[in-house]
Formats: structure tokens, sequence, C-alpha cells
């Protein structure tokens, strides 16, 4: 099989069981000359191995647990794809010096001629649950057994890894996002999937004793510097690619410190395991507690296996035909046949079907579709083709005829492909099962922490008082409308002359007016007079910056034709950021600034004289004492209405750091 | 009143009756509570340990229903009217107490005061 015209050159790699063979002479070289075929997978080869070594310059180069988990992942891939090519190297060369040597002494059986079609095979959606006993989430507080896990996808000798998780307890499942295709399957095919895990806490500088020893059990990683350097230099750790038949082609492993991966879990899956949906397959786990890389698989792996044969997605053969389409005897039709997946469409013409216009006739070809060559026809040369179908009960025969006898036969030959080919295909040739390409772009996005079922709510809670202000003038706005609506709101009788009881009003509010507003009244008014018992808590009031808190909304709402009375108390105020801030505050949320300001000595909130409320500026006063810094005391003895209470939440999260007191 | 995380809390309670007061539409007790585990518990000023989420009463209005039944400033709630008052928010506690169809409210309390009570009379014997 030498040929002049094509440098050939012969890669063994060094040390292998091959090229010990070959010295010892049981095989020549120039076998093991390459075919074409041979050149691919060589280049591949050498493409991989150079991958591996810049795997290994970047693990030993880099300094993060997360840039060496994805540099050890890397490797393992290339050194599994390694294997993989080197075997099928192995195997083809075996079954050129098999046939060679069959070819002469032994009698090839009857080959079956008919090769199934090859397909896409998809996988999808894998998802592996997890059990963790409850002594995990109670006890174990503090550290977090966290383990990177990834998965191996191995089809012929298409190899591909999905992305790496990290895991940890606060998982229920490990999930990865990614769907592998492998085109060129064969329905025999078996589709290997591993789940590699590498314990994610340990040092791994060479020489350096873990901290956790005590949780760990296990003995091959973490003791000592040589029985790390004995993991790495196990070839049988990198892969579990089986060789088929071959000897174990002996690579030297680059012994690197890092992470090492080890496989927790594997199932193979093959054509039965095929469905439109998702399954459960059970996974065989190796491994056990004591390892480091353990962690608690429920043993199922859900995921979707989809499959599309060729038969089914591209057209198997096409060309000029005729039907007897109609109820005359006579009447031939051209046609231009595409046979494709599990019908034979039947267009005028062949632009028509590039045109996607719809076909004249679409005859089924499916399991239950029978064909036959039916007896010639007097009037052409070329047998006619008989497609039965079964359409609800009925029988329904089309006759075909092509141009020429070869034309049949190859229309015949391709019948019967096709129909072989469900065969194989079984299930995968009902339907067109859906495949997602992976899109080509993988998203930079860097998920810091897997979502897991509790999830944390983070309530935003925004530092910036600007962002505060907006919100809180939105409300307002919102107030102002309403109140420009309707008749004036309740708490307008809080201006009046005496306003007893109809303190209670305010309950009534709408949404946003609290209490507080009770105690509002206008520094600057004159009625801040009539009450004695005000006028210190206002003085206070006043020495503060932002009192005028107190300023309720109804003030300026005051402005509206109905509460005219008090529109002549207002003075204009300048709007800095401090005293818009205040007044917004202290329209809607006196409290607010409570909590936002060191509390001042007396209550912040005076209350209006009444003899039934004596008491509470009795107490207010005593609550100085106590320092809390946030005063929400709602007046009187009033009763917190929804109103307030949505007040309430909003100012709770607004400001997460205050210790909450209500009157009951 | 410490709390030592996995076993069961423990302490001295005593029984409170609080007759709500009716005032017009309103129903009150005359007291203010702070706390509960929304909340931050280092700024409670009564709890002997800081990391006490649960409910004080930090201020009883004088005259009022809680003081006539007996409840005192930096009372721990721990019951009221049967619902557990240790491990709730600070809304859910108030809500629990201002029911509009409850006239009474029946808490179980504790103080320091009383553990030392209940320890003096058993050193005595």
């Amino acid at each position: 099989m030498f040929c002049r015209n094509q440098t050939a050159r012969a890669t063994i790699a060094r040390g292998s069981a091959l090229e010990m063979e070959i010295r010892r002479g049981k095989f020549r070289q120039s076998v093991f000359l390459e075919t074409p075929q041979d050149s691919d997978i060589q280049k591949k080869i050498d493409y991989e191995i150079r991958m591996r070594e810049g795997a290994c310059k970047l693990l030993a180069a880099c300094s993060q647990r997360d840039q060496a988990l994805e540099a050890s992942k890397s490797l393992l891939t290339c050194n599994a794809r390694i294997m993989a090519y080197m075997s099928e190297l192995q195997r083809m060369k075996e079954a050129q010096v098999m046939q060679r040597v069959a070819r002469r002494s032994f009698d090839a059986g009857p080959m079956d001629d008919r090769s199934p079609c090859k397909g896409k095979v998809a996988i999808s959606d894998l998802r592996i649950p997890l059990m963790w006993k409850d002594t995990e989430y109670f006890k174990n507080k503090g550290e977090l057994h966290r383990c990177a896990v990834f998965c191996l996808l191995q089809l012929g000798g298409e190899i591909f890894d999905t992305d790496m998780v990290m895991v940890d307890r606060t998982l229920t499942d490990i999930c990865f996002d990614n769907t592998i295709v492998f085109n060129e399957a064969s329905p025999g095919f078996e589709l290997r999937v591993e789940l590699y895990s590498c314990c994610s806490e340990e040092d791994y500088s060479a020489g350096s004793t873990p901290r956790k020893l005590a949780s760990k059990l296990s003995s091959s990683l973490g003791r000592s510097a040589g029985k790390k350097m004995r993991a790495a230099l196990e070839p049988g750790a990198c892969s579990t690619t089986s060789n088929g038949g071959g000897a174990t082609i002996l690579l030297p492993v680059p012994s690197v410190p890092g992470p090492k991966y080890h496989l927790l879990a594997h199932t193979t899956l093959n054509l039965s395991h095929v469905q439109d949906s998702f399954r459960t397959h059970d996974l065989t786990i190796t491994g056990n507690e004591e390892c480091s890389y353990w962690l608690p698989l429920y043993g199922g792996v859900c995921c979707r296996l989809a499959a599309q044969p060729h038969c089914m997605t591209q057209q198997m053969m096409s060309g000029c035909l005729r039907v007897k389409l109609g109820g005359e005897p006579q009447g031939w039709t051209n046609v231009y046949g595409v046979l494709k997946g599990t019908n034979l469409f039947c267009y005028h013409q062949k632009e028509d079907m590039e045109a996607n216009v719809e076909p004249v006739l679409t005859i089924g070809i499916n399991k239950e579709t029978r064909i036959r060559a039916a007896e010639k026809d007097p009037h052409s040369k070329a047998q006619n083709i008989c497609i039965t179908n079964q359409y609800g009960g009925e029988e329904v025969t089309h006759t075909l005829a092509a141009d020429s006898r070869e034309d049949t036969q190859r229309w015949m030959e391709a019948f019967w492909q096709q129909f072989y080919d469900m065969s194989q295909w079984r299930q995968c040739c009902d339907d067109l099962m859906k495949i997602e390409l992976p899109s080509p772009r993988k998203p930079a996005i860097v998920t810091p922490k897997q979502g897991s079922l509790y999830h944390e709510m983070v309530i935003d809670t925004s530092d910036d008082i600007g962002t505060v202000t907006d919100i809180l003038a939105h409300r307002i706005e919102e107030f102002e409308l309403r109140a420009q609506l309707g008749s004036p709101p309740h708490w307008m009788a809080l201006f009046d002359e005496d306003p007893p009881r109809s303190l209670h009003t305010h309950q009534h509010l709408p949404t946003h007016s609290p209490s507080p507003r009770l105690h509002s009244r206008q520094p600057r008014s004159p009625r801040c007079h009539r009450t004695p018992g005000l006028l210190s808590s206002n003085a206070s009031l006043t020495s503060d910056s932002d009192s005028p808190a107190s300023i309720s909304p109804c003030f300026r709402q005051a402005w509206s034709p109905d509460a005219s009375s008090s529109s002549g108390r207002f003075r204009p105020r300048t709007l800095s950021l401090d005293a818009k801030l205040s007044t917004l505050r202290g329209r809607g949320y006196s409290g607010f600034r409570c909590n936002c300001q060191p509390p001042t000595a007396s209550s912040v909130s005076p209350r209006p004289a009444q003899t039934a409320l004596s008491c509470s500026s009795s107490t207010s006063s005593s609550t100085s004492s106590e320092g809390s810094n946030s005063q929400e005391s709602d007046l009187g003895f009033s009763r917190p209405s929804s109103a307030r209470h949505s007040l309430r939440n909003l100012r709770a999260k607004l400001d997460p750091r205050n210790w909450l007191q209500s009157q009951v | 009143m410490s709390f030592i995380p996995g076993h069961p809390v423990t302490a001295v309670v005593q029984r409170i009756e609080i007759h709500k007061l009716r005032d017009g539409d309103n129903l009150i007790l005359g007291f203010s509570i702070g706390g509960g585990i929304d909340q931050d518990p280092s700024q409670n000023p009564f709890s002997e340990d800081k990391t006490d989420k649960g409910i004080y009463v930090t201020r009883v209005s004088k005259g009022g229903p809680a003081e006539v039944a007996g409840l005192r400033m930096g009372d721990k709630i721990m019951q009221v009217n049967g619902w557990d008052m240790t491990m709730v928010t600070h809304d859910q506690a108030r809500k629990k107490l201002t029911k509009k169809n409850e006239d009474v409210v029946r808490l179980l309390v504790t103080r320091k005061s009383l553990e030392n009570a209940v320890r003096q009379s058993m050193m005595q014997h």
C-alpha cells in the first residue's frame, strides 16, 4: 500500500506497545503507513497534544482555584481525546492488518450490504439530582464542602465536556446547560456519560498539609506530596475510555500538581434511550463516601437525548418520476419526486421544491408502507412501482414510474435503504425530533453562585439619597393627584381649630399619609402656640434643621381650593436637597427621618395636648432615655392602619438597621 | 432566657391578661413592642443576650391596660394567646397583638426578676 506520490509517515508513540512490537519484528513498519483517514486522526492527535501541553503549562502557572480547576478539566478532556484517537488509530491499523490477513484465509461471510444512515445525536439539559443528608444541612455549619464537577460525554470518536459547575450543599441538583451534538452517529451508538468531580477545598500545592484533615478520610489526597505525585502519575485516572480490544497505549502522563478530577459516576446511553422528551437514566456510581470527591448522588441522571437520523433530515433520493394521478388509467403526470423523512414529496418541477411551494402529492413512506415493483407495463420499458399505504383502514395505492430501468432500480434501492434505516433507527423515525443547536457564542456571564431553590431575596435598599427622594417624590405626586381629585381628605379636619377625636380620622388616610402627620403642626403656625405642651417639642424640632418634617402633605394640598384657611400659614421654602428631603420626609415619612438621624432628646413626634393623650407625652419624654434611635411610635392610641402598614414596610426596607417599635 | 442553638428555650414566665381598651374604633393595649427576627437585635436595650431576637416591651403607657395587668417595661413576650412570639417578625408580633376581634390578650412574659425570684425561693429550701 505504499504510494509514491504520498509522503507517508508512520507515527507510533514512543514507549508504546506497538513500538515494542515493531522492534521485536512482529510487524513491519510499513504496515503502519498512513492512509488518508489516518492523517486526519494524526492531525487531531497532534492538536490535542498541543492543547494538553498548553493546559499543563496553564495549570502550573495559575494561582486561582477556579483557573486551576478549569485547566485541570481541559487537561482531562485532552487526555481523553488523545486516548480515544489513539485507540481509533490502533483499531484502524489492526483492521487493515486483519483485512490483509483475512483476505487470504478466511471466508468473508455474506456481509450485510446495507449499512444504516448516520444521524445526529444530541444530549441536552443534563440534570443530576443530589440527595444530601439532613446532617449536612443542620449540623454542618461553617464549612461548606464544595466540589467542582463536570460531565464528559463520549460517542464514537467524539468527546465533549460540559462546563464546570461548583456544587455544595445548597444545591439540590447538578445542572448542565450545555447542549452537545454529535454528528455522524450510527444507530448502534453508545454514548458514554461520565461525571467527574474534584473536591475544591484543599490546597493543592505539593507538600502542604491540608487544613481539614479530620474531615477528609480519603487516603489518596493530601497526606503527602509523594502520594499526590503517585496519584498524578496514575494514567488510569485520566480517562476511562475503553480501548476496544487493543492493548492499552501507554502515554507518559505529565505529572502536574494541581486539582485532580476523579470519576464519580457513569452511564451508557444508546438508541433505546432516545426520546423526544426528558427521561431519567440510572447512574453507576463509583467511589464511596470516604472519597474526598464524593457527592451524594440520588442515583439517576435526567436528560433529553434526541436523535435526527439523516434519513429524516436529508433528501435521500430525488429525481423525475411519473405518477398516475386521478382516475384516468393512462394519465401519467410528470413530477419531481423527493424522498425525505417519512414522505415522498412530488413537486411539479424541481424549482418548486427549492421555492418551498407545496408539493402536488405527498406519499407517506413509513413502517406500514408496502412498496413493490409491479409487472411490466406494456407501454413502457420500465417496471412500475406501487406504493401502498393504509390511510385509516383504507388501502391507497399510488403507482409511479421512472424513466428508465436504472432509475427504477435506483428508486427501489432508495426505498429499501429508507426502510432499512427506519428499522434501524426505530423510534427516531416516527417524527423528526428537534435538536437545538448550541449557540456559537458562549455567554461570558460568570454566575457567582448557581441558583438554589432557596434563593435569598435581596431587597434593593437604595443608599443613594437622591434615589430615595425620587421615590418619595413620585409617591407624593400620586398623592397630590389624588388630593386634587376628590373632596378634601379627612385629615383636613386636623387643621380645624379644635381637633379632638378627629385625630383618629387619620386612619382613613390614603396610602402614603402616615399618622405622624397628626402631630404635624406647622412650626410657624400660630396654632402651635396654643399648646404649651408642644412648645418644647416644637422648639426642639425647630432646632433640628429637618424639623419641618412635621409639615404634612396636607399643608401643601392646602393650596387647593378647599383648605384656604391653612394656605396662609405657609412660607415658601428654599429647596436645597436637605430641605427637599426633609419636606418629603416630613410629608410622609417622618419616621424615616428618625432613622437617618440621631434621635432628638425629646420625642420627635409631638402630640397635641389632649387630656387623653397627655400620658403619651409623658411617656415620650421617658422614651428619650431608651436611646432607641427610631421611634416610630404612632400617635396616641391610634390604630395602625393598613396605610401605615405599607409605610412601615417601606421604611423597614429602606433602613434595615432599624429596631422598630410599635405601639399596640 | 439564654438561647442555646438546638435546645429548647426554657424560661420562668408570668401570665398576663390584658383587656383591651376600646377607644372609638380602636382597641388599645397601652404598650409598645420592639424586636423581631427581622430586626437588629444588638439595638435592643432590654435584652440580656444581644443576639436575642425576641419581642420585648419597650414602653408601657401609664395607667393603660397593660400596666394595669402587670406588664412591665423590659418584659420579653413569649406567647400571645397561644401564638409563639420568640420566632416572629416585628410585624407578625404586632398583628397578633392587635387583632380586632379579640378583646383580651393573654400573654406569657418573662423577665429576669422572675427568674431571680424563683431561684431565690429554691435556694431557701
